[in-house]
């Protein structure tokens, strides 16, 4: 028996589905529900079901079936690169309230930017510097979308 | 009507209309040009530029940015061989071909001429068809619409892939399922929000659009190995007119093509790529002698047919989207949630509602096509180098756009946290290849699905015999049942065949 992509996605599906499921099952009747046809957990019930059932369908079909050819894989250099970005991301998040907006992005594109193995400078502060203040300067003077300055500042 | 299309004629010939059908086309081609970014990404990084603005152009804008995505994928299709977008695929079989003779100015120039042809007769038979279509649906009910919704879910399905329906259902119900997150609207009662005041509202469609495509997108770009890198575009562009020959040998191409793609494109589902491959197939058919020998080798005919199709499919697609408010596409799904977003009810009464909308839409079409044919074609050398662009910037770029898009709209970081779980989520299932499109349908749909079921229960007493009951509702529901079961039983006869040694390789 092999562990084919496809086998992966319908099981992750089966199991998000009978988790969904278990959620729907405890969606609380309100009183003003009591008696009628469709209430707040009925179509999530049925959703529930029917993924189980094609995640099932799609199971017995990967073992019975021909399976589709395998992609490239990636290699553990993308793989990393991404992980960090996916990083980045939420430390931009992070950084976003206490360091503002300028600065956050700033930091955001520098570190982006050298993630993706760009390293002139020239290059560096050309995609960083302008895109920040141009996009600020439209935001705030232009459309006139309050951005906080960053709550470390104030 | 008539008040109505002067009302968006107005729009679209107003000052900012052809401004922002300008961009929109600008941006679009750009963006479609990049590989593996298509309109559905380039609508999604719009959208909240577009919420600052009037609706009527809000939505002139993404239908330029529609077809300059179309128009672009062909560019590098035709210059480097890389589509940017499925529905261009069919372009480079005989455009790439070309562009290796040192034609490539001919064939972007004949791409430019078969978008536009392709654009112009189908917004013709868009301006027929919506309104008579509006006037049908205005006497549909709760229970047709909730059929419709059924066939609209069921044959982007069935539409796709062989192999690939199970997936494509799965990735319809994860949609539909994400969609019930939030109060209900019907009882107020809490679902799936496990707490968290943020979930209450549900999860916002832009968070999503923006999540699967745009951000997933950019990162399946880091993901894929670097020796995949696309060619660098050939300096030659070669002349860029056409001779009076080769105009009459293709002018009855574009005319077929134009007919078919734009019925296909009305199709649920069915949408721009289906449309390319049809038409292709269809003129090679039609073709004798030499210039079917040509076919695959740089013939123009092979050319002219997929870029008319897909352009006149663009516009078919917004048939069901302004009329029933059902959207064909994934890329239309994107701007049924963006013209939900600014408080209008798409369907048979936006006509009535919205006139300036409805109209303007279809008036900027016209505009858009002539657009993209005198100010993208002569830029076209130029637009090209922007596939130089290098990749480090562009990745980076794109993931602060998308974040911050939807940060402007929300200030709520929770959502950022959310865009970075989707956009993993999202990495995993292209890995497994599953389609992203039927999500986002699926998920736009599901809210609707479910308001339309539980009013037409409400009135049918309680009884699903509201699917059968009036005839219209009947036949919808076949239909469904049809897309839904030939697709099933294809797959059910494949499972009958032997594993074959491909299995054997399959293993990770």
């Amino acid at each position: 028996m092999f562990i084919t992509k496809d086998r992966i996605g319908a099981f992750l599906f089966l199991v998000f589905s009978c988790a969904y499921g278990v959620y729907a099952w405890q969606i609380p009747l309100l009183p003003t529900e009591q008696g009628i046809a469709v209430s707040a957990s009925t179509l999530p019930k049925i959703y529930a079901v029917v993924g189980v059932v094609v995640s099932l369908l799609a199971l017995a079909g990967s073992f019975l079936q021909q399976a589709a050819r395998p992609q490239g894989g990636s290699g553990a250099l993308a793989l990393g690169r991404t992980a960090l970005l996916l990083v980045l991301m939420v430390l931009y998040t992070l950084m976003l309230d206490p360091l503002g907006f300028l600065l956050a992005t700033e930091v955001f594109l520098l570190a982006g930017y050298l993630l993706m193995g760009e390293y002139r400078p020239k290059v560096l502060f050309w995609a960083s510097v302008p895109v920040v203040v141009v996009f600020w300067l439209i935001m705030t003077r232009v459309l006139g979308i309050y951005l906080a300055p960053g709550t470390l500042w104030s | 009507m008539m008040e109505g299309m002067l009302t968006g004629l107005s729009a679209a010939l107003s000052w900012q209309g052809i401004l922002y059908v300008m961009m929109g086309c600008l941006v679009g081609t750009f963006i479609g040009m990049l590989p593996g970014l298509g309109p559905i990404t380039a609508i999604a990084l719009m959208i909240p530029v577009t919420y600052s603005i009037d609706p009527s152009y809000g939505m002139i804008l993404m239908a330029g940015v529609y077809y300059g995505a179309i128009f672009g994928g062909s560019t590098s299709s035709i210059l480097i061989n890389a589509p940017g977008v499925a529905g261009t695929v069919a372009t480079s079989f005989d455009g790439y071909p070309l562009a290796r003779k040192g034609q490539a100015g001919k064939a972007l120039a004949l791409a430019a001429y078969a978008s536009f042809s392709g654009g112009t007769l189908a917004a013709v038979f868009l301006m027929v068809a919506a309104p008579l279509l509006a006037k049908v649906s205005l006497s549909f009910w709760s229970a047709d619409y909730f059929a419709l919704m059924v066939m609209g879910l069921t044959a982007i399905a069935a539409f796709s892939n062989r192999g690939q329906f199970l997936k494509a259902v799965m990735m319809t119900l994860l949609g539909i399922m994400l969609a019930t997150v939030g109060i209900d609207p019907s009882s107020g009662a809490e679902r799936f929000t496990f707490g968290s005041s943020d979930l209450l509202d549900g999860i916002s469609f832009l968070l999503v659009a923006m999540s699967i495509f745009a951000l997933s997108e950019a990162l399946s770009g880091v993901l894929r190995p670097d020796g995949k890198k696309a060619p660098a575009p050939s300096s030659k562009m070669g002349d860029l007119r056409l001779s009076r020959e080769e105009i009459r040998d293709v002018a009855p191409v574009i005319g077929r093509s134009s007919i078919l793609g734009f019925l296909i494109g009305i199709l649920p589902g069915a949408g721009a790529t289906i449309a390319s491959f049809l038409a292709y197939a269809t003129e090679r058919n039609l073709a004798r002698g030499e210039k079917k020998k040509q076919f695959g080798q740089g013939s123009l005919r092979g050319l002219a047919a997929p870029e008319t199709a897909n352009n006149a499919a663009c516009t078919g697609s917004f048939v069901p989207l302004l009329t029933l408010g059902i959207p064909g596409s994934g890329t239309t799904a994107v701007m049924l949630g963006a013209l939900i977003a600014y408080g209008l009810q798409p369907g048979p009464l936006l006509m009535h509602d919205n006139p300036d909308v409805f109209w303007a839409v279809i008036m900027s079409m016209y505009v858009g096509n002539v657009v993209l044919l005198f100010l993208n074609l002569p830029m076209i050398p130029y637009i090209a180098k922007t596939l130089a662009l290098p990749k480090p910037l562009l990745t980076v770029l794109i993931l602060f756009f998308s974040l911050i898009g939807v940060y402007l709209v929300s200030f709520n970081t929770f959502d950022l946290y959310l865009m970075v779980g989707f956009a993993v989520l999202s990495l995993i299932l292209r890995q497994l290849n599953f389609p992203m499109a039927p999500l986002i349908l699926g998920f736009i749909l599901g809210g609707m699905l479910e308001s339309n079921f539980r009013r037409a229960m409400m009135i049918a007493d309680g009884s699903i015999a509201f699917l059968w009951e009036r005839p219209l509702t009947l036949c919808i529901t076949l239909v469904s049942l049809a897309l839904l079961l030939v697709p099933l039983m294809d797959f059910l006869r494949g499972l009958k065949r032997p594993a074959s040694e491909a299995e054997l390789s399959d293993n990770l």
